[in-house]
């Protein structure tokens, strides 16, 4: 007879959004779209990520990222958002934080605010629609 | 208004939908309006300010809207609130983005408003001095129509 024990490896992977010790790496989504950061929110913590915080503008992001610090492993962060726009927040974040992991959303057709954004420190970028699978992808590249 | 304009909308319009609907959409008939048009229920309006003025809306009935933006979200949404609004401005936000990509590529300059969703019912829209070009979009959750009203700086 077959028991859960002939299977033991698929359900027992370790989901992609916990370190090694079993910890949740934890995540900053700054986007003004709460479509955009309930979709992120969403795949991420499916795949076992701890959102722990969420901001509406780049201001906000800075502030938020200053307040969870060191308590945050990386940032989700839309380009295009009022008060202060998503790349004059990754600056400022690095200014503070110069290890900050900060990864760029942004829709197609923006590839010259991509690229300053990665010259400027991003660790990488992920474009709209978001599908699950890149999400991931470019999230685990930059985190680990 | 020449045709060009809306070609790169109705592209972005396909490629976009196709992605987040998960599903084959068709292109219905194009066709020009001089004077003012009903508007359907629910539109997402992008303002377009450069060497090409103008705006593009991207109409559909509230039915529509609610179906796809249930689609988008994965659950079923019973009223555009706040997040079906969110969505269907974040969908229209990828449309234009998309098409204003392939624009520069052409030549033409110009920057995007964020977009705004007007709903309501037995609205229209008029535009002066300026025709629109409309490319209706048939996808499972209803017509989108594509309208855009745009010209040459002079």
């Amino acid at each position: 007879m077959k028991t859960k024990m002939d299977f033991p490896s698929i359900n027992e992977r370790k989901p992609d959004g916990q370190g090694d010790g079993g910890q949740a790496y934890k995540v900053l989504i700054v986007d003004d779209s709460m479509f955009v950061k309930k979709q992120i929110s969403q795949i991420l913590t499916s795949e076992g990520f701890e959102v722990v915080g969420t901001a509406g503008d780049g201001l906000e992001g800075l502030e938020k990222y200053k307040e969870l610090y060191p308590d945050v492993d990386f940032v989700t962060m839309d380009i295009t958002m009022p008060k202060m726009d998503g790349i004059s927040s990754l600056e400022k974040i690095l200014e503070f934080d110069k290890e900050a992991k900060v990864i760029m959303v942004s829709a197609l057709g923006k590839q010259d605010l991509v690229k300053k954004a990665l010259m400027i420190g991003a660790k990488n970028y992920i474009v709209k629609p978001l599908d699950r699978v890149k999400v991931l992808e470019r999230v685990l590249q930059s985190i680990k | 208004m020449r045709v060009e304009y809306i070609n790169p909308f109705v592209e972005a319009a396909f490629d976009i939908l196709k992605e987040v609907l998960g599903d084959e959409v068709q292109r219905g008939e194009l066709y020009l309006k001089s004077t003012s048009q009903a508007v359907m229920g629910v539109a997402a309006f992008v303002g377009l300010a450069g060497n090409v003025e103008g705006r593009v809306l991207f109409d559909m009935t509230m039915e529509t809207a609610i179906a796809i933006a249930s689609e988008m979200n994965d659950e079923t949404l019973t009223t555009l609130d706040d997040l079906g609004k969110a969505t269907i401005t974040e969908l229209a936000n990828m449309i234009t983005a998309q098409a204003v990509t392939k624009l520069h590529d052409l030549g033409f300059t110009f920057d995007l408003t964020p977009p705004a969703i007007f709903t309501g019912e037995n609205m229209e829209i008029t535009d002066n001095e300026v025709e629109a070009l409309i490319v209706p979009v048939i996808t499972k959750q209803g017509k989108i129509e594509i309208n855009v009203a745009v010209r040459e700086r002079t």
